[in-house]
Formats: structure tokens, C-alpha cells, sequence
């Protein structure tokens, strides 16, 4: 059974439109202007057990949305969606005792508690008796090395603590699927290091499931073997890490080789390639150039 | 929302006065007011929605004065009972066309938040500042709770006796001072919150004091000493001195009204000035 | 069905007792909080003493029936405010799109919303209403009818208030609204049902449900101490012990039915909200 199975799944808004100023705000009122916006149009993909997926996607190409369907918290207009085997809008409650969510811009810990107290209320949300969850508190603090902090109200921590304490309150009930939303978003490069190696051995020690958005391209490299790229809605992309510079590169060296002439393009790095095509390794391209190139090959660097 | 539309009016504001306005002081509050002024006409239309709940008020009080006053032509305190509703319906008036958050929570919040240290260095006066904002929002919102009362007073009440329509320009020159008396000594309790964690509770007690013994009912009806005490509050120059002038004018009543609010004004924004400064030191001394 | 029910009380209880621990976290705050809350509404008393200097009752109410009516109302209010905050700011929630964080968690969205702030300074409304309670005249029996009453009074407020703030699913403009009508409910609560005539008592009892929370109860209390000592006032009609049985049969029977049909508007609105309309608001 997969984790997540996506298929053919759709979203629209309805965005009321108006224009600036008194008389725009006039007009709307009497011809309301209404456009349709597809946030999420036809997306299928499947998640295995166990597996570390990077969904990334310039601003509101449709990932938040998406998350939201997976989640419970919207309902799709088309496709099917299973999480755990679980419909997310009909199980919602089933679905919330198996996954976990941590939006890192959205606090979910009460600031002036301690994380043990806060620990304390999420085990009681997942309905954990109170022995079993100190057990698990002890265990968590333990293996993600929260003791020096856990009686420490949040708001005195850093927020490099906080996103750690964030992020294991989200695995008291031990989700089964776990969705980040840019959980490094602000950090420092050191705590976001720290914070990396936290998902990736909650990944390792529990076989957690992970979904990660970031923007933070250095999140995906360093966490991900798989990559999902959304832009306007769609998925434009959807393969393993290594593939992805492979076949970019492959793909241009095709292209290339059929056109008989090398191009020079003004991009560095296939400046460099100019010099000599056979020696390029995928190391001299950055990630993030490529997901830069996908996102302008799909003409759409910046939405809305 | 709000919140969101304001921003871009501040922007304004600051590139309007960086951009060689310098010259004229005056000029900067000038434009806060304007640029308050027609946010707030987008949303007049939701403003109106505090109609109900002035309604609903004016409601009781009339059903109230219809149940005390048991004979048509009875006196209460010296007031007919239509001169009574009518006193309450522009107590009322005020109270509910100047009710602004930019005065009720800005200030606090602003010093609590820590706001206040990005506000102080700005090319303004902070206090006027606000009370230029705080005038952008009552002067949209007054003049249709005025409308409202005309109406509702003519429909369910009646005309007041011996009104007169040349008498209105003195009248609003009376409600417009207690107005902004009113605001001037909000500001200042609100800058307490220099001193204290949270001057919020003040701010009650001071509305309290306002809509208990100013709004409700004329002066005169309290016990005599206490109608020596409450002439010297500002109930006397916020909401009584212009109710009395709509629903019992006399020239006598209207020269001694009026300039008991100048002094009051004058010495609201001689102590407003006066805190400001000493909570802006405070803040200098102990770096926020 | 049990078990669930109970960590779901769990769950909500811990919340208040998060929620005043917050505000604890400054103690003095706390105090005078709750302190000037209550001094706050005293204030108010002034304006009924001022009236019954004019006439001896008013509307059928003696002064001490006036009492019982605020602290009704105060109490009821307060423990709205003390037990489930949120309702009235429910509104902002539902237009700010910040009711997914309930989503997620496999509890009743409803209640967890609801009990997830607390406001403290509340907890002074509360205790006056059992100042005035006592001071309109004191016994256990009265105690018990008013605390039985503030919880109806309580299911009543946070009904009607849920109610309003539902319809934000559908009208953003309904914010405004619906603030207004609370207020406006609780104006009415505060003076007497016999000032009312007509058309708007009528209303007052269907429409806005002031004489289910508040007129009602005073009543019932009221004919309670009259049949104890028979004294002057709203009780003087008196009334049997039966009847009286049965009022407040009513009482609790509407306010589970308003609730109930609250609840049920939440739901149909929080189906609206995971399929979103509301995204322009969001976005």
C-alpha cells in the first residue's frame, strides 16, 4: 500500500476581482467580477512507506493546496485522494491519528507553556493516556535531545528550538505521515542543518513518511531522493533527485548533439559545458539552477 | 483586514512629507486625516451596521422614559420627556460616532508592542498623529449617526421643543470640542501604558464614568452635591455640555459651556504633551 | 462513544487550564484584571439607583429584582467568556482561514475551537454576578436555581453567538453583523421585560433569546422567593412550585435546542469552508 495515492486531483477558486481605488471598489459591488482559478488541475502521484519527498514550486503554484487536500483540511473538486489507505475528507477524524502536520510559519505550541506541558496537550488531543504519553515524551526528548530545554517556557526558547519542539509535537501520536510546510523557513544555516538532521532521523528511527515544501533548496538536496515540482497547478516534474540533474543535462546534451553545434547559452554553467560537454558532472550545476530552468522553461517565475 | 489598507496609506504619508512639505508643519496631519478619511468611506457601508446597535439603544431608553414618564406632561429633573430621549439619543450620538479603535487600542497596543519606538522618530508628533487619525474616522462616522438620530428622534419621539435650525453651526462647534476633549484625555490615559503594563483597564473605567454618568442621563438628575463634582469632569464638557445645547438652548448655558471646553482642551493637550514626553524619555533611558 | 466523549473533555479542560495558567503567567495583571472587571460593572448599578429614585419599580422589576437580572446576566456572560472565548471571535477565524490547525486534530472542530481561548478578566464578570445574586437576597435554594441558570443562560449567549458568527462561512460581512447583534442582546438583557411591549417583547423572546437567558429566570427565581416569603415584585403574581418545575424545564429545553441547531449550522458552514469559497479571503 502506498502512503499517499494521488490521482487526478483538482482544485478551483473563485477569486472576486476588483480594481484599485473607490470606484473599483464601487464597481465590484455592483458588477462583482468573478475568475476562476485553477490552484490544483489534475495531479496524480503515489508516495511509498517510508519515503522523504521534496514538493516544491514557485508561490502559489498550488503545494499549500495540496497539502491542504491531503490533510483533510480542503475538499478537492475532482480526483481521489488516499492518505493511509484513508479518504481525508470523509475520515477526517481516522486520518488526524495518523498524520502530522507542522506548518512552520503557523505556531501550534501555546508560547507561554513549557514543551513538556505543550507535549503533554497534544497527547491528550491524540487521545494517549497520560502514562503512555510521558513514556513517549521521555523517549522523544531523548532521541531528539530536547532535555536541555523541555521545562523551558517556549517563548524563552530560540527559534531554532521551538521549530525542533514544533516538529516533535507533531510526532507524539506517532504519525504514520508527516507534512512539513518549509519547517526552515527563517533558521540560520546551522540550525537548519540541526533541524535537517532531526527529519532525517525521525525518517530513519520511526520510518515516518515526510512531505516537505520548502523553498530552501539546500532542505530538498540534502534531505530528499525524490522531487516533486509544482508550477500553476501542475506537476512539472516528478523524479528521483539524481534523475533530475541526470536527464537535465542529458536532455540538453541530446539536444546538443541533434542541432550538430553546441549553443552557448548565458547561463554559467553550460558556458562551462561549452568548453567540454563530457566532462560536466552534475556537481557543477547547482540545484538550484535547475529548478530555476523548470520554472522558467514553464514561463512562470513569478505567479500572482 | 483593515490593518492590511492602512499600511500603504502610512507610505504615502511619509513620502508625502519627505517630498517638500517640510515647510508646512500643519500640513502632514492634514493628509493622515485624508488618507484615513477615504479608507474609511470604503467601509462606510459596514460602519452602518453600528446603526443596530445605536438603535437597539436608543430603543430601550425610549420604551424606558415611556414607562417613567407617567403623565404626558410630567418634568423629570426640569426635562419633558421628549427634551430626555432626545438628550440621550446625542450622548448616544457621540459616544457611538466616535468610538474608534484607532483610540480605544492603538496607543496600548503600540507602546505594549513595542510599536512605538518606529512611531516616535517619524517626522510626527505620535499624539497628533493619532488624533488626526482618530478625526478621520469620526468625522465619517458622526455626521451619519447624527442623520440616524434625526431620523429615529422624528419618527418614534418627536420634534425637541423650541429647537431652532439657526442654532445648529454652535451646536456642532459644541459636540465637535467634546469630541476631541474626549479623545485628548483618552490618549492620555492610554499613555500610561509607559508606566504600567496595561492601561486598558483605565480606559474602561473612564468610558465607564462617560457612559454611566454623562450619557444616560442629564446632570440634573443626580443628587445636588454630586452635581458639583460631575461639572467639574469632563462629562460636563464631552457629552453633557452639547447634549444640553441640542435639547435646551440658551445663550447664557452656550458661552459658559464653550468656554469651560476650551480650558479643557487647552489643559487636556498641555498633560498629553506633558506624559508623551515623559514616556518617550523613559523609553530613551531604558532603550525600549 | 464514552471514551471519546471523555478525552474530549479532557481535551477541553486542559485548554481552560492552559489558557489560565497564560494569563497567571503575570499574576497581578490577573487580579486587577478580574478586579476592575468587576468594579467595571458596578458601575453601571449607579444608573438603576438613580432611577429608582424616581419611581419605586420599574417595568415590574424592584431594585433588588434588577440585581438578580444583571447578575444573571454578568454571570452568564462571564462564564461564555471564561469557558469558551473564541465564539466571539469566531468570525475573524473562519475569514483568516485559521480554522485548519482544528482541522488536523481528531477532535470535535466545534468544541475544540471554541474552548481554545479564554478570556480571565471574565472570571470577574462571573463573580459579580454572585455578588449582585446574594445581594438581591440570599439562600442556598436561590444559589443553586442561579447557578443552574447561568449554565442555561451560558448555553443560550454561546448559541446565539456561534449562530452569528457561523453565517461568516458564507457572508464576510457577516463579522460586523453579528457582533452587533450580540451586543445588541446583551443591552436588552439588562433591563426589565415589563418596559417591552407588543411586537418587540414577542421578538425579544423568539428572535433574540433575551427571555430564555435572562427575564425568564429572574421570573422563575422570583416566584421561588415568593412562595418562600411571599414578598413584592416580579414573584408577587406567584406562582405553584409545579409551574414553576416546568418553566425551567423550558428554559433548559430551549437552550439545548438552540445549541443544537447552532452546532448544526457550524457544520454545514465548516463543510462550505473545506471547500472554499473563501480562498479570496485567504489569499
Amino acid at each position: 500500500m502506498h502512503a499517499i495515492e494521488v490521482e487526478n486531483l483538482s482544485k478551483t477558486f473563485q477569486v472576486r476581482i476588483k480594481e484599485k481605488g473607490m470606484r473599483g471598489s464601487i464597481g465590484a459591488l455592483l458588477h462583482p467580477q468573478i475568475r476562476q482559478i485553477k490552484a490544483v488541475d489534475q495531479v496524480s502521484f503515489a508516495v511509498e512507506e517510508g519515503e522523504m519527498l521534496a514538493f516544491i514550486g514557485p508561490n502559489g503554484a498550488g503545494k499549500s493546496t495540496t497539502i491542504k487536500m491531503l490533510t483533510g483540511i480542503l475538499c478537492p473538486d475532482g480526483g481521489s485522494v488516499r492518505v493511509r489507505g484513508l479518504d481525508p475528507v470523509k475520515r477526517r477524524k481516522q486520518l488526524a491519528y495518523q498524520i502530522g502536520t507542522v506548518f512552520g510559519q503557523k505556531e501550534q505550541l501555546w508560547t507561554h507553556l513549557t514543551p513538556y506541558d505543550n507535549f503533554r496537550f497534544f497527547g491528550a488531543i491524540y487521545d494517549i493516556p497520560d502514562r503512555e504519553t510521558e513514556e513517549r515524551i521521555g523517549e522523544l526528548a531523548e532521541r531528539f535531545a530536547l532535555e536541555a530545554f523541555i521545562n523551558t517556557p517556549v517563548r524563552n526558547l530560540s527559534l531554532g528550538q521551538r521549530i525542533r519542539c514544533e516538529i516533535v509535537a507533531s510526532l507524539i501520536h506517532k504519525p504514520g505521515v508527516l507534512f512539513l510546510d518549509e519547517p526552515t523557513i527563517g533558521l540560520d544555516p546551522v540550525v537548519k542543518e540541526n533541524i535537517r538532521g532531526l527529519i532525517r532521523q525521525m525518517n530513519r528511527e520511526y520510518h515516518t513518511t515526510i512531505l516537505l515544501t520548502s523553498h530552501d533548496v539546500g532542505d530538498i538536496e540534502k534531505l530528499c531522493r525524490r522531487i516533486i515540482i509544482m508550477n500553476a497547478g501542475q506537476i512539472v516534474l516528478d523524479d528521483s533527485m539524481e534523475h533530475l540533474k541526470q536527464y537535465y543535462l542529458s536532455g540538453e546534451r541530446r539536444e546538443q548533439e541533434r542541432n550538430g553545434e553546441i549553443q552557448v547559452h548565458g547561463s554559467h554553467a553550460r558556458l562551462h559545458r561549452h568548453e567540454d560537454a563530457e566532462s560536466v558532472d552534475s556537481s557543477s550545476m547547482s540545484l538550484e539552477d535547475i529548478i530555476m530552468e523548470i520554472y522558467r522553461a514553464e514561463g512562470r517565475t513569478e505567479v500572482i | 483586514m483593515k490593518k492590511y489598507v492602512k499600511k500603504p496609506s502610512m507610505h504615502e504619508t511619509q513620502r508625502y512629507v519627505c517630498g517638500g512639505l517640510r515647510g508646512r508643519p500643519g500640513r502632514k496631519y492634514g493628509v493622515i486625516y485624508q488618507s484615513v478619511l477615504l479608507e474609511n468611506l470604503q467601509y462606510a457601508a459596514n460602519l452602518a451596521m453600528g446603526f443596530f446597535s445605536y438603535f437597539v439603544f436608543i430603543y430601550i431608553f425610549i420604551r424606558l422614559w415611556n414607562y417613567m414618564y407617567q403623565a404626558p406632561r410630567e418634568l423629570i429633573a426640569g426635562y419633558a420627556k421628549e427634551q430626555m430621549i432626545w438628550y440621550v439619543m446625542m450622548t448616544e450620538m457621540i459616544w457611538f460616532g466616535s468610538d474608534s479603535g484607532a483610540l480605544t487600542r492603538q496607543v496600548i497596543t503600540d507602546i505594549r508592542g513595542g510599536n512605538i519606538a518606529y512611531m516616535m522618530n517619524k517626522p510626527y508628533h505620535y499624539t497628533l498623529y493619532i488624533l488626526a487619525k482618530y478625526t478621520g474616522e469620526w468625522s465619517i462616522r458622526l455626521p451619519m449617526y447624527a442623520l440616524l438620530a434625526t431620523v429615529i428622534g422624528t419618527c418614534m419621539v418627536g420634534g425637541i421643543p423650541g429647537f431652532r435650525v439657526m442654532l445648529l453651526p454652535v451646536m456642532t462647534l459644541c459636540v465637535v470640542l467634546g469630541i476631541t476633549i474626549n479623545a485628548v484625555f483618552k490618549i492620555c490615559i492610554s499613555l500610561f501604558s509607559f508606566r504600567i503594563e496595561d492601561a486598558t483597564p483605565f480606559l474602561w473605567l473612564y468610558d465607564k464614568l462617560i457612559l454611566v454618568v454623562g450619557t444616560v442621563f442629564p446632570i440634573e438628575i443626580f443628587p445636588e452635591e454630586l452635581q458639583v463634582l460631575f461639572k467639574l469632569t469632563p462629562i460636563y464638557t464631552v457629552c453633557y455640555g452639547p447634549a444640553k445645547l441640542v435639547v435646551d438652548f440658551s445663550a447664557g448655558k452656550c458661552i459658559e459651556i464653550l468656554s469651560a471646553q476650551i480650558l479643557y482642551l487647552a489643559a487636556g493637550c498641555g498633560l498629553m504633551f506633558w506624559i508623551y514626553g515623559k514616556g518617550v524619555r523613559k523609553l530613551y533611558v531604558n532603550g525600549g | 462513544m464514552s471514551t471519546a466523549v471523555k478525552n474530549q473533555v479532557r481535551v477541553c479542560l486542559l485548554s481552560v487550564k492552559y489558557n489560565i495558567m497564560r494569563e497567571m503567567v503575570n499574576p497581578v495583571t490577573f487580579v486587577t484584571n478580574i478586579l476592575f472587571m468587576m468594579l467595571n460593572n458596578a458601575t453601571i448599578l449607579v444608573q438603576w439607583f438613580i432611577l429608582f429614585r424616581l419611581r419605586g419599580e420599574i417595568g415590574g422589576y424592584t431594585m433588588k429584582d434588577v440585581m438578580l437580572l444583571w447578575g444573571l446576566t454578568a454571570s452568564s456572560f462571564g462564564l461564555s467568556k471564561v469557558l469558551f472565548a473564541r465564539v466571539f471571535s469566531l468570525s475573524e477565524l473562519i475569514i483568516s482561514g485559521k480554522l485548519d490547525s482544528y482541522l488536523v486534530q481528531p477532535k470535535n472542530v466545534c468544541l475544540s475551537v471554541l474552548t481554545s481561548a479564554t478570556s480571565t478578566a471574565s472570571i470577574g464578570d462571573f463573580l459579580y454576578g454572585l455578588v449582585l445574586m446574594a445581594f438581591s437576597g440570599f439562600s442556598v435554594g436561590r444559589l443553586v436555581l442561579f447557578l443552574l441558570f447561568t449554565v442555561t443562560g451560558t448555553v443560550i449567549f454561546v448559541a446565539f453567538t456561534l449562530l452569528l458568527g457561523s453565517l461568516s462561512f458564507w457572508f464576510v460581512r457577516a463579522e460586523m453583523a453579528g457582533g452587533q447583534m450580540v451586543s445588541g442582546m446583551i443591552s436588552f438583557m439588562t433591563y426589565p421585560d415589563g418596559i417591552f411591549r407588543g411586537i418587540s417583547r414577542f421578538l425579544l423572546y423568539f428572535l433574540i433569546p433575551v427571555g430564555m437567558a435572562v427575564w425568564q429566570p429572574v421570573h422563575i427565581m422570583a416566584a421561588f422567593s415568593g412562595i418562600a416569603d411571599n414578598g413584592m415584585g416580579v414573584g408577587a403574581a406567584g406562582q405553584s412550585l409545579q409551574s414553576g418545575l416546568a418553566a425551567l424545564l423550558t428554559v433548559a429545553g430551549y437552550a439545548i435546542a438552540l445549541m443544537s441547531f447552532a452546532v448544526f449550522v457550524f457544520y454545514r458552514g465548516l463543510r462550505r469552508y473545506a471547500s472554499s469559497s473563501l480562498m479570496e479571503a485567504r489569499m
